[in-house]
């Protein structure tokens, strides 16, 4: 349905080179990757293969070393910190592994965060913090603290803080490796559900039954796709 | 945004209140330091030149050291009298005596002058009368005493009409002042007699004048009445300047005005040093702070803050901290000062709005300064690395 449209993603070539006690790893060597709106793609790939480089790569919280990356018709090497901030707040909705949640804040106020970062008005972000955390389905626990939630709930709020921007992809480093098979399913099922209502999915996993549940599926070894 | 940012910094200190206390209690210190010693220093100042005004700002003396070979003598005083500028004035030649009445005695400061003196001076009569010009004329032998010198020398003070003697000779009493119980009278000697100015100058051997208290047409404009008696003197002793030398109530108040000036500034120094210690402190805590969430500035990086909102949330953290100590500071030091204002009776310590203004631009520039590193910390961290850390 989406593959004719323009790609959201456009890697070509990226490489990315750290340099470890004087020794040169290349965590991406010359990874090509393109990712159409309204796709849900599983990277999958062992640890050390490069995954985390690309996934902060993909989410802009790093710049490759070379190569070329166009985010949502944007091209990111060349921007400061300062845009790529505000990329982050306005492009990419993440959902990490550990959660993230910032604990001292309700649920709520975590959702709203980075509508805060965004400058809305007041109005605006009730209502949309409220869509984000209905669309969860965890409308009646907005004034939880993330200690007073379960796992599962946690991440049901990350994911609502991720969509509460209406990002371009929603980036997911192992969403359900913190939580147990049920609940696990639990959180996949409800991005299945976001990818029906066109959300863009990028899922990072090492675990392959949790990949074949997705559309595609990139591999990724040695910092190469 | 900043209101944001307010809001987050208010929930971040109010999280660790303790911590917060302990990090203001340096500047609370030193802005109660500051504030107590300005005030202090400021309200006895004000005391003390109120006093000084009392004793009446519109009077200038003038001491003649060196005559040229041509002494003042009192028809001179008529052409002083005669400037547009001068409304009264009177000799005040001075000497110590003893005196005696019965068995008991007295040294006493024995004051040679003229009637207009009493207006000068604005001394105030309990009973009897002043010296009149007659009495100079005629060189009579009458005596006012001070209400100290007549309890002194009498144990009482209705003495009109007696008779005591000043360094063997008689005088008869013809007035008594009122009790003077102002701050001044109580650091001057107070056991004074006045006499006519030809009696005194005779006793003391000295017939000519050689102090004058002169008082001004116009109280506020003193600078020109100094001007004329200046040009006066000037012109009467050959141009000399250091033939004679005039003092003013104004002077005295203006030297005490320095030197006050001079305290406020070493004891609001000293109180300053206070206050940058605390700012050292706050400093301290907002780089603990920034260290223990390491992890939540990875968390708001990655959700889009930007350097510059990091930036914002922990310098306004530290105006924050900051600004509430010198609240809780000027808060404490108005107490001290309503109850040292109590001990004191008389004289009242208030803060002045300066002083008050003073203690929060100190203060707001410490959390901002000592603020700017920390935050600035904390704007730089590196989200991927930020995000990894575990606290």
């Amino acid at each position: 349905m989406a593959a004719d449209s323009a790609p959201v993603i456009a890697m070509r070539d990226i490489t990315k080179v750290y340099t470890v006690g004087g020794e040169e790893v290349r965590a991406l060597d010359g990874a090509n990757l393109f990712i159409h709106e309204g796709e849900f793609v599983s990277v999958i790939g062992p640890s050390g293969s490069g995954k985390s480089t690309l996934m902060n790569i993909i989410g802009c919280l790093d710049v490759a070393d070379s190569g070329e990356y166009v985010l949502d018709g944007q091209n990111i090497l060349q921007y400061s910190g300062r845009q790529l901030a505000r990329i982050r707040n306005r492009k990419i909705g993440f959902v990490f592994q550990s959660f993230n949640l910032l604990s001292k804040m309700t649920a709520e106020e975590n959702v709203e965060l980075p509508l805060i970062y965004q400058g809305l008005h007041l109005g605006k972000r009730k209502e949309r913090t409220r869509l984000a955390l209905e669309r969860v389905g965890l409308s009646d626990r907005g004034r939880h603290k993330p200690t007073e939630l379960s796992g599962g709930q946690q991440q049901r709020v990350a994911i609502a803080r991720a969509l509460a921007t209406d990002p371009a992809i929603l980036l997911a480093d192992e969403p359900t490796g913190n939580l147990d098979s049920k609940t696990g399913a639990d959180i996949l099922r409800l991005f299945h559900e976001l990818h029906e209502a066109g959300n863009t999915i990028v899922l990072i996993t090492h675990d392959e039954r949790i990949a074949k549940q997705t559309q595609r599926c990139i591999r990724i070894m040695d910092g190469r796709v | 945004m900043v209101f944001q940012s307010l809001k987050m910094a208010l929930n971040a200190i109010a999280a660790s209140k303790m911590r917060s206390f302990l990090t203001m209690l340096g500047i609370i210190i030193g802005v109660t330091a500051l504030v107590v010693m300005v005030s202090l220093v400021s309200g006895a100042t004000g005391a003390v030149t109120s006093e000084i005004s009392s004793l009446g700002n519109d009077m200038i003396t003038v001491s003649i050291r060196a005559d040229k070979g041509s002494p003042l003598r009192l028809e001179d005083l008529d052409a002083i009298k005669a400037l547009d500028a001068v409304d009264q004035a009177a000799p005040s030649g001075s000497m110590n005596a003893t005196a005696k009445y019965g068995y008991s005695d007295a040294m006493v400061s024995v004051y040679g002058t003229t009637a207009a003196y009493y207006d000068i001076q604005g001394l105030e009569l309990a009973q009897g009368r002043f010296i009149k010009t007659t009495d100079v004329n005629n060189g009579s032998y009458i005596a006012v005493l001070s209400d100290e010198a007549a309890t002194e020398l009498f144990n009482r003070t209705d003495i009109i009409g007696e008779t005591f003697t000043i360094a063997g000779r008689a005088f008869r009493v013809v007035g008594v002042l009122a009790k003077d119980d102002s701050l001044m009278s109580g650091m001057m000697s107070s056991l004074s007699v006045y006499v006519p100015f030809t009696v005194e100058s005779r006793m003391a051997g000295q017939p000519y004048i050689t102090s004058i208290s002169i008082s001004s047409a116009n109280a506020q404009d003193m600078d020109a009445t100094e001007d004329a008696i200046n040009r006066f003197f000037m012109k009467r002793f050959e141009q000399d300047e250091d033939a004679f030398s005039l003092m003013n109530m104004s002077s005295i108040t203006d030297a005490l005005g320095t030197v006050t000036d001079t305290l406020t500034l070493l004891l609001g120094g000293i109180a300053a040093i206070s206050l940058l210690v605390g700012g050292v402190g706050i400093m301290n805590i907002m780089l603990v702070s920034v260290t223990e969430r390491t992890k939540e500035i990875g968390i708001r990086k990655a959700i889009g803050a930007g350097r510059g909102s990091i930036m914002m949330q922990f310098l306004i953290e530290a105006l924050l901290l900051s600004l509430f100590g010198c609240v809780f500071g000027l808060l404490f030091s108005w107490g001290i000062l309503e109850i040292v204002t109590l001990i004191a009776g008389g004289i009242s310590f208030a803060m002045s709005p300066s002083t008050i203004a003073l203690a929060v631009g100190f203060s707001s520039a410490i959390g901002l300064i000592f603020g700017l590193y920390p935050a600035n910390k904390a704007a730089k961290k590196h989200p991927i690395e930020a995000l990894r850390y575990d606290g």
